[in-house]
This record gives structure tokens, sequence and C-alpha cells, in this order.
């Protein structure tokens, strides 16, 4: 029982990440049938605000509460720049994003270096759970990520820009026709996608280090947790993380962590064959 | 006997000689060329190789694939891995074998589950993005086989042996004539391919797949058929390039890759087939020109160039030229109408 907690705990903090950065994927692709490839430089983006913060002296708390400020920011010019010329155009969405993910990237490297920033934790010490060690700031990070969750459920399901969401998600031409404004719906959605992923940037920092192409492997398993897990609603996303996260956690005690990453791509593809709309349909 | 069943129209009369133009210069241009640059104009070959391969499956299939290089690469590695470690004389043939099989295999594995799931369009580009990222980190870090980071060295060249007889193809005229081979071959089959009855379902798959389905086509499988073929090209190109250059890394399966794949399609003309080879001999030779002044300007160019695309000629370079000549057209109706 106590070999098992670490594992668990591991478990949990991959799938704590990945529902952070695949929920602002998950709703926006619900939403708007829009996949956007600059996603995971979000999360590039939320590392190296703790990068510039703590360079400048500041504290990790500081740069927590910042970054999803710079992540929505980011996110809603993008939305209002180029995104919302071609809401008819899926692909064109693509290339565009893409595109811009290149830029953000090189830029990133022209600007911080290709070299890793290693970034201390915050919350030294382990804590002793259930009789096992476990890091506290991996603790930390899980209370967070589901305490942000949380938020995310009740705003989703309880206010009325939720209920917003939830009308567009299911029939756009009838909420409009209702009154509903989708264009806001649109750009605050996004905005607050690229804010949780930002946030989530500056949680997974201290546990390896911020480097230019960190998004793109996010952006991978975001992908696959939305494949996954089914588009547009909250419940999908927790399902898909939590496969695709225990899934990568197990097979990483048991084979190199490249094969396993491969054998969950072959497992997500399969799951697709058999259920299309993913596990938690819309 | 098979032009006598769909006799050639004029635009493939004037795409036959354009291409029979293109070889003649590639035929030629050898007698005046020193070794470095048939080098350099034969990697461009396979590169354009690979290029045609994904204008095959995007511009003739209608699924976009952003992870090709995956299949490339895979084709690469394959060439390598088997050249370098079977030791027999034919060890150089197997591998270009395996490098054609191996993503023929995988990209009809991935293919039953995905198209036969209904994955098209913007989803089949994301889940082939994903599929480059994860064979990219499999290479890097299965050291093993791969030899992680710093890739295989040292693959021979493509030796032939017959009985007794063996012919080892060296570096200069005879790689760059078996490449030149390849890529004519290749080309003309594919372009074969796309004639005809099949092309025509192919076309009708992009019109309206759901209508293509009711006339009684089997869509997915049709899909299918494009998509392992193209890998299979893709990996043959992937085989040239391992034993002509006689090195494998990594950003062969790479996104970047992927990513200057799709541009070279896109310049040269989607559904072209000749267009890709054309775009990737322009789009090396400024990324050349350009790298040499500064290193880390490329990557922007490509990024500024997608976003520049979806706004400025969305359905290709080549509609900018169409555009022209209409506009052109419509110039000297109005002209003769004055006239008269």
């Amino acid at each position: 029982m106590q070999d098992l907690i670490p594992v668990i705990l591991n478990m949990m903090t991959l799938v704590s990440i990945l529902m952070m950065v695949a929920l602002g994927l998950a709703i926006i692709y619900g939403l708007m049938d829009l996949i956007n490839f600059a996603h995971g430089e979000f999360v590039t983006m939320g590392a190296y605000t703790l990068v510039v913060v703590s360079n400048q002296g500041g504290s990790y708390w500081l740069a927590l509460l910042l970054s999803p400020i710079v992540g929505g920011i980011f996110g809603i010019v993008l939305e209002r720049t180029v995104i919302r010329y071609l809401y008819s155009r899926p692909l064109a969405i693509i290339l565009a994003t893409w595109g811009i993910s290149l830029v953000l990237r090189q830029s990133f490297q022209l600007i911080f270096g290709a070299y890793a920033y290693g970034v201390a934790e915050p919350v030294a010490g382990s804590l002793s759970f259930f009789g096992a060690e476990y890091p506290a700031y991996r603790l930390f990070l899980i209370g967070v990520s589901l305490f942000l969750m949380g938020i995310c459920y009740v705003v989703f399901r309880y206010t009325g820009f939720g209920l917003d969401v939830r009308t567009v998600i299911q029939n756009r031409d009838m909420a409009e026709a209702l009154g509903i404004d989708t264009r806001r719906v649109y750009v605050l959605a996004f905005g607050a996608g690229a804010a949780m992923a930002a946030v989530a940037g500056v949680l997974v920092a201290p546990l390896g280090s911020a480097f230019p192409h960190m998004g793109i492997n996010y952006l991978a398993k975001s992908f696959f947790v939305v494949i996954v897990g089914g588009v547009g609603n909250i419940a999908g996303v927790a399902v898909g993380s939590a496969l695709i996260g225990c899934l990568e956690t197990l097979l990483n005690y048991q084979v190199p962590v490249s094969l396993s990453q491969a054998l969950v791509l072959i497992v997500a593809i399969i799951i697709v064959r058999f259920r299309p709309q993913g596990m938690i349909p819309a | 006997m098979l032009f006598k069943n769909t006799p050639l129209d004029r635009g493939e009369k004037i795409w036959l000689l354009t291409l029979a133009g293109f070889l003649l210069v590639l035929l030629v241009y050898p007698l005046w060329a020193d070794t470095y640059t048939l080098s350099i104009t034969r990697d461009t070959l396979i590169y354009g190789l690979l290029a045609l391969s994904l204008d095959y499956l995007w511009g003739k299939g209608g699924l976009l694939s952003f992870g090709h290089a995956a299949f490339f690469g895979m084709g690469a590695y394959a060439m390598g891995i088997t050249a370098l470690n079977l030791n027999t004389p034919l060890a150089s043939l197997i591998g270009l074998f395996a490098a054609v099989a191996v993503p023929g295999v995988a990209s009809l594995v991935v293919g039953y589950f995905l198209l036969f799931a209904g994955v098209r369009g913007p989803y089949f580009v994301v889940v082939t993005l994903a599929i480059g990222i994860i064979s990219q980190q499999a290479a890097i870090s299965w050291v093993s086989v791969t030899g992680g980071d710093s890739g295989l060295l040292g693959i021979p060249h493509l030796a032939v042996t017959l009985f007794n007889l063996s012919y080892e193809f060296h570096e200069g005229m005879p790689l760059y004539f078996l490449v030149l081979a390849f890529s004519t071959a290749v080309l003309l089959g594919l372009w074969a391919a796309c004639r005809g009855q099949k092309g025509n379902i192919l076309a009708a798959i992009q019109d309206n797949e759901l209508r293509a389905q009711t006339l009684g086509h089997h869509t997915s499988l049709h899909l299918l058929f494009v998509l392992v073929l193209s890998a299979m090209v893709a990996g043959l190109a992937g085989g040239l390039y391992a034993f002509s250059t006689g090195f494998v890394a990594p950003d062969l399966l790479g996104l970047m890759l992927s990513t200057e794949v799709f541009v070279w399609v896109a310049i040269g003309g989607r559904g072209t087939l000749l267009g890709p080879f054309i775009g990737a001999f322009v789009v090396i030779r400024l990324e050349q020109f350009i790298s040499s002044i500064n290193i880390s300007l490329w990557p922007f160019i490509i990024g500024v160039f997608f976003v520049a695309m979806v706004f400025l000629f969305p359905d290709g370079i080549l509609s900018v030229v169409r555009r022209i000549n209409n506009f052109v057209a419509r110039k000297t109706a109005t002209h003769h109408q004055e006239d008269a």
C-alpha cells in the first residue's frame, strides 16, 4: 500500500496538468470547432512568466498570479487579430495558428536562448501522506489544479456565462437566434482557456524546466485528451486526462518514456475507432 | 493501354511536356555540375519525392498530414538499421525494401483505425501532428536502436548483387541518376494512378464524400489506399536519403521537416504532382540563401508565410496565377469588345 501511494500521486500530478492544458483546447474546440495549434505556446508563456518574474527578484506567487493575465491577454489578442476572421474555415485556423506557434517558439528562443531554465520549487521538502513521503510541491500542484477545475465546473454549471457557453456548444445558430452574443462568448472562452494553460505552465516549470519548445509536448498530449475524452465538456476532459495521464504514468514504470508515449498514442487511436465522439460526447 | 481508355487531354499534354523539359535539363545538368552541387540537387530531388507523396495524399486524397516527415524518417531509419546490422551482400536492397514496407504497414494500421472511424479534415491533421511528435521523441530516446540524438552514421550506399556481379551506386553521377530514375518512375506512376476512374473517384470524394458513398464507392477504403501508397513513397524517399547521405538523424522525423514539406507543396501547387518538386527546389534554395544571412530568420519567414497564405491566397499560390490569368483574359475580352 505504501508503495502504491507515490504511484497514485504521480498519476494525479500528470492528470491535473493535462486537465488544465486540455480544458481550454476542448472548450474552444467544442464551442467553435476550432483547433488551436498555438495552444502549447500559452503553457510556454506561463513558464517564461515565472522565469522573468524570478529573475527580477519577484516571488513564485507573484508569477502564479501574473501568468493567467499574460496568457489571457495574449489569447484575447490572438482571437481578436487573427482567429475571428477565420471562423468558417477550420483548416485555415490550423495553418494560421501553426504559423503563429512557429513565430512564437522562435521568438522565445531568441529572447531566452535555446537552453532550458531550471526554476526552484517554491514549496520545499516533502509531506507524509498516508505513511508515504511525497514532495510537498507536487501535492500543492494537484491541489491548485483541482481547485481551478472546481471553479471552472461551477462557472460552467451555475453562472449565466456558463449557460451561454453550453448553449453555444449545443447549437450555435439557435444560441444566436436566442440573443446570445456568440462573439463575446468566443473571446472570453478563448481568453480563459489561454489563462488556464498559462497557469499550468507556471505549475509545471519547477518540475522540469522552461524551454522554447516545451509547449509542443503539451499540445500533443492535450490533443490525445480531447480525442479520447470528447470535446466541449468538463467531464470529457477529466475522463480523457485521467485515462491518458494514468496510462502514461503506469507505462513509464515499465518501459522507456518514449515508448510509453507511443503506446498511449496507439491506445488513443484505437479508442477513436470505436468511440469517434470520445468517451463522453458533448 | 493506359492511354487507350482515357486519351490525353490538353492539360495533361502540357503536364507531360513540362515534365519532359525538366527531365532533359536534369539529364544534361551533371555534365557541368561538380560533385558537391550534384549531391545538393540529388537531395533536393529526394525532398521533392517526399513533397510529391504529401501532394498525392493532400491534393488528390484531400487528407492533410501534418506529420508526413514521420513516414520519411521511418523509411530512413528502417534503411539505416537494416543496412548497418544485416551481414549479407543484399543488406542494402533489403533495407530499401524495409524503407518502403515499414511506413506502409504503420500507415495501414493507423489509417484503418482513423479513416474507418470517419476521421477527416482538421481531426486528421491533429492526429498526424501527434504521430510526428511521438515518432521524433521515440527516435531521440530509443538510443540502443536509433542512436539517439546523434542518429546513425556510415550507412553504406545501395549495392546490387546478382550472382557474382556486384554494383555499388557511388557518390556523384551513379547516385544522382539512381535518385532521378526513382523520382521520375514514382511521379509517372502516381500520375497514372490519378488518371481515369480512380482519379475521378478521388475527386468525387474530395467534392462530397457522402455523395460518393451513396453512389456505392467505399470511400474509406479508397482513402486508405491513398494514405498507404503516400506513406510508402515517403518511406522510399527516406530510404534514398539514408543511403545517399550516409546518415540518419531524428530531425528527419521532425515537425520542422513536416512543416516545410507542407510549404513546398503549397508553393509548388497542391494537386499538380509536378509542382511539389519545383516548390522544393525554390524553397530550399531560398532557405539556404536566407539562412546564410541569419540562421534564426527562417522559422519566422515560414511562420509568417502560413498566416499570409491563409489570408492572401487561401486556395494556394497557383490560384493567384489563375486569378491573374482570368484578369488578363477579361481585359483582352473587353478590348476586343471595344474594337468591335
